[in-house]
């Protein structure tokens, strides 16, 4: 009976087992390998594509919600398992690209080890009801990513990328578990929903309570500021981005950088929800700036993955509109964008892994004449690209649609200077698309040389999942709006809907 | 006759297959043009067909939309839930406002399919992106959801964007992105203005049809300063796909980079879309922002009709003219919409599917001037119709037409927007005629040095021939339509006058 007991307070943790058992297995495994290390890649993907298999069925084949309850301290509901369908997605994406990018690499059992271990640490922050097994998680992520982008230990971009990683995670770990100590000062709990109705009770009664709440706040914006590479904390980005392994670099931008998301939804918008008066100028113009700063840099950059990275930061600042307008709608909107941003930007960083596999540069220059010289990886470059700048009918259009519109309506039901976050989405989209065209015109209309580039069928795959999801959801984006929808609502019960 | 048949999905299926198939030729590059050409002239037939079925039956109950006040005039009317919570619907039909420019579009189509028949520079993307854009642009004439109106009027972009940048002129790089950044600027103003206004509605539809209603049953909805204010922020947007006066720019670098059937239907279908949402949209579902800047309307208006004109006196390089004399027409039509009366208004749609019919003959001219000549520049040509006199009379009777020259169908259409502005402004009426004076001067002034006097000496014309035949069945098409709506324009005016009637009713007349 008591193991029943065990399995049944377990359940919630299990997509977490398993990856961490294959996670263990995988460095032995290597050891059996002689020289052919692919099937490594195969292995690490069999937890990743049963979790995926279980959480779709769950999400959108099963009519009672996901609720799964490990004591207190974790939920897998609608929303965290829509977290986890985003990393687990970019993992499977990243996982298939890396085999033909690391073949001439050591150590590729602890590479896909640190893989998984990596998509633990972040689906427990997607999961975590407490701020400790939150902090766990960010750590448990951090350390794995840390290592990863130092794969290439023999390389000084890497080692650096490497270095700067750890020192700025370092930091950006310690201001959150200062702010956790405070919260946790003036609430004595780490709950996070009896941290917000601890709050909401005390907030008016105690003066001196609300400065350290503040203080919090500040630190929160700063240390998960960091992770999410918002401005002005956005330094390490570009050229971690750079340094470490392409798919690598994939996996941190658009899988590591929405577990930041996903902490900053459950710290903000139900702990601190009360202080929301407080904080939403400051974050809503952390927003305007990051997109801002984000694309204009992006323009004058000349490598295609710092490009990528200074998109990723505006791509950020436009996911932090959910923040300041703070519906459901608005959330649902945040949600959809992480989504779709994860495919198009895995995706485009696939693209470039592709090329890198059989060691084309990483140059904006070196996507001159591509479409002469591989159609399938221009054509599936312009799809994410141009779904970055959201043009429809892409999937980056379908979320932009949704998150702007969020604020359009919240302006018109409440503060009316919300509409300026909209306003300024929609011209950074168009400042980007300045950059992203740039590219497809190297791609298209520029000369360029003209031998075929080979693509081997499993970057091929990872590239063409990725490129099937952003048309896809762009043209039908229904189901996937109705997960985010209820993710919305079941995680955050307490917030206005927002839509007319 | 079609009751029962999603006719227009049928329509926009054909360009849809027909582009993936040209994309997916592999080597076979040759057949390309013969897919455009079989998949368009379907869709061209098609569209004919509809409009004879809604010629015979304006309001016909079968296939007609029910707005449950009485029938509204949009035929091949479809309906399908598309994204269910957004309130966004797969809503599409035709009425007497969009029919001419769909027609118009499957017709401009298939010509520029046909005089692009000599393309061997990768033609497989060159048809494919064609059928691509015509899918686009027929999207945006029959959407009747925001959401679907939208996404067709950007997928217009991206098409065209390749076509300057792959096929263009020298600068093509610079007038690509100008293009695409500027217009797509212009697009997301009107992005933001959609929101707005569904918000506003609280119909939770973005179906254009519900939201205008919604506007004109309860009018505390949309308040005065929400009206100005939204309604600016749409003849941005439309306007700069007219383009109006400031918001031109990219108009004349486009076209002098863009090859010819890039041109053509640039001016001929792309700058109908920035006046068609203005009659569609921003007038009937704004109508006291539409009165309040009535008057700026108008200025604008007149403001481009006369600084089009004056700049394409000043022009040396006879396609730049020739954009710039779309700027002019252009202004008529907004001058039209303008009167907010219902002869304006028919005027201003009627006056949108004469310049397309015009502007594509005339772009075309341009083409086979450039193409036989090797080059547009007017100062080095002279004396040409000795050497292409069929090339010449083309020329001579499209320059005629689009002078305004009585019988042709540019003349009817302009005669009645000035008749239109002098119900409502009387003698103010003497400035967009000044610029009838100033068009007639560098039409005839220009035909005089390209086409007559001494043969030109600045270029080998040993070499020139007269036009080919890809190039002279279209516009000899065109030419026998733009005489024909010419002499009956009463044609097109049963086409277009129940709709304009109630877009004449939404604004508050009736």
């Amino acid at each position: 009976m008591r193991e029943v007991a065990v399995w049944n307070t377990l359940q919630g943790f299990t997509p977490q087992l398993l990856l961490i058992a294959f996670a263990l297995v995988l460095p032995g495994l290597d050891y059996l390998l002689k020289k052919d290390k692919r099937p490594l890649a195969w292995f690490a993907l069999v937890p990743l594509v049963a979790i995926a298999a279980y959480i779709v069925t769950k999400l959108f084949f099963s009519s009672e919600p996901l609720s799964m309850h490990v004591g207190t301290l974790l939920t897998l509901d609608t929303f965290s398992g829509l977290f986890m369908l985003v990393f687990i997605s970019v993992g499977i994406v990243v996982v298939l690209a890396s085999p033909e990018f690391i073949r001439r690499d050591r150590n590729h059992g602890e590479y896909y080890a640190l893989v998984l271990l990596a998509l633990t640490g972040m689906s427990v922050v997607a999961e975590s009801n407490d701020l400790i097994a939150l902090f766990v998680g960010l750590e448990t992520a951090g350390i794995s990513s840390f290592a990863l982008s130092g794969f290439r230990k023999s390389e000084s971009r890497s080692a650096e990328a490497a270095t700067k990683y750890f020192i700025i995670g370092g930091f950006s770990s310690a201001l959150t578990l200062f702010a956790i100590s405070l919260i946790y000062g003036v609430t004595g709990t780490t709950n996070i929903e009896v941290i917000g109705q601890t709050l909401q009770g005390s907030m008016d009664a105690l003066d001196g309570s609300r400065s350290v709440v503040l203080l919090a706040v500040v630190l929160f914006i700063a240390g998960l500021g960091f992770k999410i590479a918002l401005v002005p904390f956005h330094m390490w980005a570009p050229d971690v981005y750079e340094g470490s392994p392409t798919p690598i670099s994939g996996l941190l931008a658009a899988a590591s950088k929405k577990m930041g998301f996903a902490a900053l939804f459950k710290i903000f918008l139900i702990a601190v929800i009360v202080t929301k008066t407080d904080w939403e100028v400051a974050i809503a113009a952390l927003a305007i700036i990051s997109m801002t700063v984000g694309n204009l840099i992006a323009i004058s950059q000349t490598n295609i993955k710092r490009m990528l990275a200074y998109s990723s930061i505006a791509q950020a600042g436009y996911i932090l509109i959910a923040l300041p307008v703070g519906t459901q709608y608005g959330l649902e909107g945040g949600l959809f964008h992480i989504l779709t941003h994860a495919f198009m930007k895995s995706g485009a960083f696939m693209v470039v892994a592709a090329m890198g596999a059989v060691a084309v540069g990483e140059k904006l220059e070196d996507f001159k004449g591509l479409s002469k010289r591989s159609p399938f990886l221009s054509f599936s470059m312009a799809i994410f690209l141009l779904s970055l700048a959201g043009i429809p009918p892409l999937a980056g259009f379908s979320s932009k649609f949704v998150l702007f519109s969020s604020a359009v309506y919240a302006s018109a039901s409440g503060p009316t200077w919300l509409v300026w976050l909209a306003i300024a989405g929609v011209l950074n989209s168009a400042l980007s698309l300045y950059y992203y065209a740039r590219v497809i015109k190297y791609m298209y209309m520029d000369p360029g040389p003209t031998d075929r580039i080979r693509v081997t069928p499993m970057i091929g795959i990872s590239v063409a999942l990725a490129l099937i999801m952003v048309i896809a959801i762009g043209i039908y984006p229904q189901a996937v709006i109705d997960i985010c929808k209820n993710a919305a609502a079941g995680a955050f019960p307490g917030l206005p809907p927002g839509v007319p | 006759m079609f009751e029962g048949i999603p006719i227009i999905s049928i329509i926009l299926l054909m360009p849809i297959i027909g582009s993936i198939l040209t994309f997916s030729l592999g080597r076979r590059e040759s057949y390309a043009k013969w897919f455009a050409l079989s998949f368009s002239l379907a869709a061209l037939v098609l569209s004919v067909v509809v409009a004879l079925q809604f010629m015979v039956d304006p309001t016909s109950r079968a296939t007609g939309y029910h707005d449950g006040r009485g029938f509204f005039n949009y035929q091949f009317y479809e309906e399908h839930v598309w994204i269910k919570a957004l309130g966004i619907n797969y809503i599409v039909g035709l009425d007497g406002i969009s029919l001419p420019l769909f027609v118009l579009t499957t017709l401009l189509c298939t010509l520029s399919v046909l005089f692009s028949w000599d393309t061997k520079l990768r033609a497989k993307e060159y048809f494919g992106l064609m059928l691509v854009l015509e899918v686009g642009v027929l999207g945006v004439f029959v959407s009747l959801d925001y959401f679907l109106f939208y996404v067709f009027w950007e997928i217009v972009l991206i098409p065209m964007y390749f076509m300057i940048g792959i096929w263009g002129g020298p600068r093509k790089d610079y007038a690509a992105i100008k293009f695409f950044i500027y217009t797509h600027v212009a697009s997301l103003a009107m992005l933001i203005s959609i929101m707005a206004m569904f918000f506003q509605a609280h119909t939770g539809s973005f179906s254009m049809e519900s939201i205008a209603l919604a506007g004109s049953i309860n009018t505390t909805l949309f308040t005065g300063g929400f009206q100005i204010a939204i309604f600016a922020a749409l003849l941005f947007g439309f306007g700069v796909k007219m383009p109006i006066v400031p918001f031109h720019t990219w108009l004349p670098d486009a076209h002098v980079e863009a090859p010819t059937a890039g041109s053509v239907l640039l001016a001929g279908l792309l700058l109908k879309m920035g006046g068609y949402g203005l009659i569609r949209i921003a007038i009937p579902t704004l109508p006291h922002g539409a009165a309040s800047l009535q008057i700026l309307m108008a200025v604008i208006a007149i403001v481009s009709i006369l600084y089009g004109a004056v700049l394409s006196l000043a022009q040396k390089d006879l396609k730049k003219m020739v954009a710039y004399s779309s700027i002019s027409h252009m202004g008529f039509v907004l001058l039209g919409f303008a009167t907010f009366t219902e002869i304006g208004i028919v005027a201003g749609v009627f006056q949108m599917f004469a310049h397309g019919l015009v502007t594509a003959v005339l772009f075309m001219m341009c083409g086979v001037v450039q193409h036989k000549c090797g080059t547009r520049m007017i100062p080095s040509l002279g004396g040409l119709s000795r050497k292409m006199p069929r090339a010449s009379t083309m020329m001579t009777i499209g320059f005629l037409a689009s002078l305004g020259l009585p019988g042709l169908v540019s003349f009817a259409a302009e005669f009645m927007v000035l008749a239109s502005m002098f119900q409502v402004w009387a003698l103010w009426l003497w400035l967009p005629i000044l610029s009838v004076v100033i068009t007639a001067g560098y039409y005839l002034w220009a035909l005089q040095r390209t086409m007559f006097g001494p043969l030109t000496e600045q270029i080998d014309t040993t070499k020139v021939h007269d036009v080919s035949w890809y190039e002279g069945v279209p516009v000899s098409i065109l030419l026998f339509l733009i005489a024909i709506f010419g002499v009956f324009p009463f044609l097109m005016f049963q086409f277009i006058n129940p709709a304009a009637h109630i877009v004449f009713g939404l604004l508050g007349g009736a």
